[in-house]
């Protein structure tokens, strides 16, 4: 018997098509229903449109995409023979931005999606609390405006630097509004300090935390979560960050990687058209976002929770609200090494004359995205976009389960159902 | 749940072709949950309504205000629901209909993903066109890509205070739309004396004379009110590429077409003739002041 379930709220829509067998899930496809064409939109346009067009993939990530295009076309110049040397404050400017976007996320995906959906799932009573995560990601994106001029659809990430050229009231702003954010998630979230919460060493001292992320870890146990929602146990990060280590994981070996090995492959969604496609990196399919960066820099808590209770869904909802402590805590140190006296912007030669290949990979909240572009006298001829939510949400046949898929199977439909938003789903993305 | 004498207008907010950057923007504003309580919200893209996006589409409700987002794409289906089945069952009722953004506004970004058949609500950029034209004394115009928060939280607010929103020829309210996207900005000195910013990432200059700049001819308070309660994109050197209006997404928006070095669209309101006798005088006078660095940081260390 085939049960059909409409997802929503997941930036736009899918649908879930269960196959049951005695009371659990047998296996699961997902069709994503809806198409928009970014790609060909983008074709024969200006290269430096790109970055007012594919901010507008999405709506919660676009930042991502603004850098991913950037960084493709930096790629392309490299390739040109040009290579384009940004410096540290650069750098850093950018990489602040990017990491107030995936907190501002993490932020929502906390209040407005697993809370929620964990207190359905237990048929819990308890007030929900939405808008404490609007006001999280607000602030977050007060910071990433400060130098981004606003957030969403900022465009101000362009090939060879930022167009933003900030003074020291500007850096000591988004220094405060990351100090307000930090104790509002303390105050709020964890009932204990930032650097108490990161030092954490083991899931047992979870029970010292009171507020409410306390909740959420006792709901989580009370599901028996942690024995729950097993996908391959493998990880993959592609984006070079300071804040995480390109690599994939077979349980905790790690091994080196290259994006080059991403290809997208068609969808198994028997049941309904999908305008996904599925990404593997060499043949393989890999679990990406946050679970999988703390997994490649090996943060000692995320590492013992992943010795007690795998790849999870326990797991891979704490290892989100981890990650978002400990990008906050990154984020100061950013600020702090911006040098005021570089430039904010290093000329390149005409963009008009170049004509290459390129590819930009980000560390998107959800994990890597890559933009990959063919530029013919500074004019698009193609343009390629890999989302993260298509390493993790694909849909294939059982022989080859996606992440998403694996997880789901053996569980009743509400536990599937919940485990599914555990991997944050854009459904925006997946179709761009 | 609402109980009977739950007398507040009901809202609902329905998406079409979108990346949900006006959901996005909406929750940044920062006194949301006032705004939210003059409503009982139906149904929302992320945020808890009464019902289910599955009860929407049964089109047995009714709702007072329609916030629709996106693009309108009449072969859309959301959930399996035709979504021109949708939208005109709850505008039918609606007292009053919001094209949020510039998508459902004018067609914008989305439109081009079906040129052909894509518009917004009732205009097609910015001739008169689209599912609602009957309805479209009721219609309002948010554009913006995204619209500003403040701005959806005006309109909703008078709505729910009853007050008439005066809009104008493309029904987007004149007390946001008055003004453009230049006023406010910071860089009006240099554009006032004519001096071109010489590259991205600088204080200095102005972005209108090479870098496509749209503000002047804009529709926005982007730079009255401020993005985020912080900045704007011309505060940090990005140039306005004029989301509000009609022709959004324009093509090479990094760059000014000139003809003879003056930009060839001049200032709104302003006459080709004149702008060209005024940038000719204002470029004469070499204000020293705004042809170098406003800060050296390297000469005060």
């Amino acid at each position: 018997m085939t049960i059909k379930k409409l997802i929503e709220q997941i930036e736009g829509e899918a649908n879930i098509y269960f196959d049951m067998k005695d009371g659990v899930v047998d296996f699961a496809t997902v069709s994503f229903p809806h198409f928009r064409g970014l790609e060909s939109i983008l074709k024969g346009k200006h290269i430096m449109d790109a970055l007012v067009i594919t901010p507008r993939v999405c709506g919660i990530c676009g930042h991502a995409h603004l850098m991913a295009t950037v960084g493709a076309i930096e790629d392309a110049y490299k390739n040109a023979g040009e290579e384009v040397l940004l410096n540290e404050k650069i750098q850093n400017i950018r990489e602040f931005t990017l990491i107030m976007e995936i907190i501002q996320n993490h932020f929502k995906w906390i209040y407005l999606t697993i809370i929620p959906s964990l207190a359905k799932l237990s048929q819990s009573q308890e007030i929900q609390t939405p808008l404490k995560g609007a006001f999280g990601a607000s602030i977050a994106s007060k910071a990433l405006a400060t130098f981004a001029g606003q957030w969403p659809h900022s465009s101000y990430m362009v090939p060879g630097g930022v167009t933003a050229d900030p003074t020291n009231m500007e850096i000591l702003k988004a220094g405060s509004y990351v100090d307000e954010l930090i104790s509002f998630f303390e105050k709020e979230a964890l009932g204990i300090s930032l650097d108490k919460f990161l030092n954490l060493e083991s899931c047992k001292e979870f029970n010292t935390l009171e507020g409410d992320i306390r909740e959420l870890e006792k709901a989580l146990a009370q599901e028996e979560m942690n024995k729950k929602g097993f996908s391959h146990d493998r990880f993959l990060v592609l984006g070079e960050h300071n804040y995480t280590t390109p690599s994939k994981l077979k349980q905790t070996r790690a091994f080196s990687v290259d994006a080059k090995y991403v290809e997208d492959v068609s969808t198994y969604s028997p049941k309904e058209k999908s305008y996904a496609k599925n990404a593997q990196y060499k043949n393989e399919y890999y679990e990406t976002g946050p679970l999988s960066r703390m997994m490649a820099i090996g943060f000692p808590i995320v590492k013992n929770m992943h010795r007690r209770f795998k790849d999870s869904a326990y797991s891979r909802v704490m290892a989100r609200v981890f990650e978002l402590a400990y990008l906050l805590k990154h984020s100061k140190s950013l600020l702090q090494s911006i040098s005021i006296d570089e430039l904010s912007y290093v000329k390149t030669s005409d963009i008009n004359n170049l004509t290459a290949i390129g590819r930009g990979v980000v560390e998107a909240p959800r994990g890597p995205l890559i933009h990959e572009i063919d530029i013919k006298d500074g004019i698009i001829q193609k343009y390629k976009i890999i989302t993260p939510t298509q390493f993790n949400i694909g849909s294939s046949q059982k022989s080859s389960l996606t992440p998403a898929q694996k997880a789901m199977t053996g569980l009743t439909q509400e536990e599937a159902l919940f485990v599914f938003r555990t991997f944050d789903v854009c459904s925006v993305c997946t179709t761009h | 749940m609402h109980s009977k004498q739950d007398k507040r207008p009901t809202l609902l907010w329905i998406q079409g072709v979108t990346c949900n950057g006006n959901t996005h923007s909406f929750l940044n504003l920062p006194n949301i949950d006032q705004l939210l309580s003059k409503f009982r919200l139906l149904n929302h893209p992320s945020l808890a309504g009464e019902y289910s996006f599955e009860d929407m589409l049964t089109c047995k409700f009714q709702c007072d205000i329609l916030i629709f987002e996106g693009t309108y794409d009449p072969l859309m289906k959301r959930g399996g629901v035709l979504l021109s089945k949708i939208v005109q069952h709850y505008a039918q009722t609606a007292g009053n209909i919001i094209g949020l953004g510039s998508c459902a506004s004018f067609g914008g970004m989305f439109k081009a993903s079906a040129p052909e058949r894509n518009s917004g609500l009732i205009f097609n950029e910015e001739k008169e066109y689209g599912p609602l034209l009957k309805y479209k004394a009721k219609v309002i115009n948010i554009s913006g890509c995204p619209a500003h928060p403040e701005w959806i939280s005006y309109t909703l607010s008078m709505i729910a205070a009853g007050k008439r929103v005066q809009v104008d020829e493309l029904h987007r309210p004149i007390e946001l739309f008055s003004t453009l996207a230049h006023h406010g900005c910071t860089r009006n000195e240099y554009f006032e004396w004519k001096v071109d910013t010489k590259a991205f990432g600088e204080k200095e200059g102005c972005l209108f004379y090479q870098q496509g700049c749209r503000a002047p001819m804009t529709h926005a308070s982007c730079n009255k009110i401020l993005w985020n309660e912080v900045s704007s994109k011309t505060r940090v050197g990005t140039p306005c590429f004029g989301c509000t209006e009609p022709n959004f997404p324009r093509q090479n928006l990094f760059s000014t077409k000139t003809n003879m070095s003056i930009p060839v669209d001049v200032p709104l309101g302003v006459s080709k003739r004149s702008y060209l006798t005024l940038t000719g005088i204002a470029k004469t006078f070499h204000v020293k002041r705004l042809e170098g660095k406003l800060i050296d940081y390297k000469k005060t260390d």
